[in-house]
């Protein structure tokens, strides 16, 4: 017998368990929390099911996700979509139509520049691009960023992710500006990430000045330096990680790397959550794996490591002891 | 006088009902062959669904009511591949797919943008950055210039509408 339709309370708890689960997804706690509430009822896994369901509609438009993308932005933005118009027409008071349609449209516009700003790559992608300056940029996974290569200076905005950037020779000085602050480099080659509200800098080749956007603290790092930023001040400088840089090749350098670090590290190329069992958490990891397909690099570590992988449902992946 | 729900009673009600069914189709579509067609759907979902009505008003009206959904599915279904094909078009590297491919992606498209067209507009954004591009909740935050606990809302406000439209489908074919 089929399972009943899940109520709507049911629903709402299923979705709000979607949410947050894909907003912490390392978060052991959570997970456990999670499976304790699936277990409770058929209805609670039932709404999951339908959760599962939801996002495997996706799955067929993951072969070319540029494509998909832009048709259902151009679907967002068309007119004909009736319904939408009306529900934006709802919350604009009644005396104003002309005026809020003319607003719609602004809004709409500034929207959709946001929507295709700049260099952006999804999950798992690594772009690497030539700027007319000579300058060359990798983007690393899920990372979104504008570039403005101006008369009088070239700046590269980064809102999401990590660049690693070789500037080419040019007058016009080069600024990148993250949330944190601002970095400069002179003549160099380094990389930018941005996570958990800092921002992160390796320098491999000349040096980078960097600027909190709050204190205007500045400090200058030099190859072979690493550090990291907020707003208000820098950290102290460690030695540049030299394996950091491979992702540009499409590699993870793993040199005695700790299991529970590499699976963070290959979980960013890859959709779903992608977990590690405390007890296999501490095992070190060696060597060189694939990022442009994390399936492949999880089957090597299998190989080489006392641990197999689990796929509990699409989307949702365990490392466990063997 | 109740009809039993029998699917052999759709032949009754098809016999009864196609006739005006296809014609307030072709009206809305203008078009006899895509309305034939359409027609031919309305008694398919019937069929997948048997009913017992207790009027003959009772059938008409869920008739037209299906009906209308069948349009909106259609006309859905037609922007969608406008959509789709357009932006094909655009791309420098020109290349049609094959026809499988093509049917598989328009189908996976036209449902999920049935899912999107329920969202507010951002919701609907956030939900498509996350779900197709994977983006993080931190990247949508900046992108949209919201905090990540407002990514958070937003993502489950859209799950919840799309978990509604799957109760509804499950509900229409148990």
């Amino acid at each position: 017998m089929p399972a009943p339709t899940p109520d709507h309370q049911t629903l709402q708890e299923a979705a709000d368990w979607f949410a947050r689960l894909s907003s912490e997804p390392h978060d052991l706690a959570q997970q456990h929390a999670w499976q304790q509430w699936l277990a409770q009822s058929d209805s609670h896994r039932q709404a999951w099911r339908y959760v599962e369901r939801v996002s495997q509609r996706f799955a067929p438009l993951q072969g070319d996700i540029d494509t998909a993308s832009q048709t259902l932005q151009a679907l967002h933005h068309t007119p004909s979509s009736r319904r939408q118009v009306l529900r934006t027409l709802s919350v604009i008071s009644g005396g104003l139509l002309l005026g809020g349609l003319a607003w719609r449209h602004d809004a709409l516009t500034e929207q959709l520049l946001a929507w295709q700003a700049g260099y952006r790559t999804g999950t798992g992608d690594i772009l690497e691009r030539t700027l007319a300056d000579g300058s060359r940029i990798w983007l690393n996974s899920a990372t979104a960023l504008d570039l403005d290569l101006g008369p009088s200076q070239r700046s590269l905005r980064l809102y999401a992710g990590e660049v690693l950037i070789a500037t080419g020779p040019d007058p016009r000085p080069f600024v990148v500006h993250t949330a944190q602050g601002n970095l400069t480099p002179l003549g160099t080659r380094f990389s930018v990430r941005e996570r958990a509200a800092r921002t992160q800098l390796n320098v491999y080749e000349g040096a980078v000045q960097v600027r909190c956007s709050a204190t205007h603290h500045t400090r200058v790092a030099k190859a072979g330096e690493r550090l990291s930023f907020d707003q208000q001040s820098v950290s102290a400088s460690e030695p540049a990680l030299a394996g950091r840089e491979a992702w540009s090749k499409g590699v993870l350098l793993a040199e005695d790397m700790s299991l529970s670090q590499f699976i963070e590290e290959l979980a960013a190329y890859r959709r779903g959550h992608l977990g590690v069992d405390p007890e296999v958490a501490h095992l070190r990891v060696m060597g060189t794996f694939p990022l442009r397909d994390t399936d492949q690099a999880l089957a090597m570590l299998a190989g080489v490591l006392p641990i197999r992988v689990e796929q509990t449902f699409p989307g949702w992946t365990t490392v466990k002891p063997r | 006088m109740p009809q039993s729900p029998d699917p052999s009673n759709v032949g009754w009600l098809y016999q009864e009902h196609h006739g005006w069914v296809r014609a307030w189709l072709h009206k809305k579509l203008g078009n006899s062959s895509d309305a034939a067609e359409l027609a031919h759907d309305v008694f398919v979902r019937l069929l997948s669904k048997p009913k017992a009505f207790n009027s003959e008003g009772h059938a008409r009206a869920y008739l037209s009511a299906i009906s209308r959904h069948v349009c909106v599915d259609f006309w859905r279904r037609q922007r969608v591949e406008r959509a789709w094909l357009e932006v094909l078009a655009s791309r420098p590297e020109h290349c049609m797919p094959s026809e499988e491919h093509r049917a598989m992606v328009l189908e996976a498209l036209q449902q999920v943008q049935a899912m999107l067209e329920r969202l507010p507009p951002n919701v609907a954004e956030a939900f498509m950055l996350a779900q197709l591009q994977g983006m993080s909740y931190q990247a949508i935050a900046a992108h949209l210039g919201v905090s990540p606990r407002t990514v958070t809302h937003y993502m489950s406000k859209a799950m919840f509408q799309c978990l509604l439209l799957e109760a509804e489908l499950d509900e229409a074919l148990s």
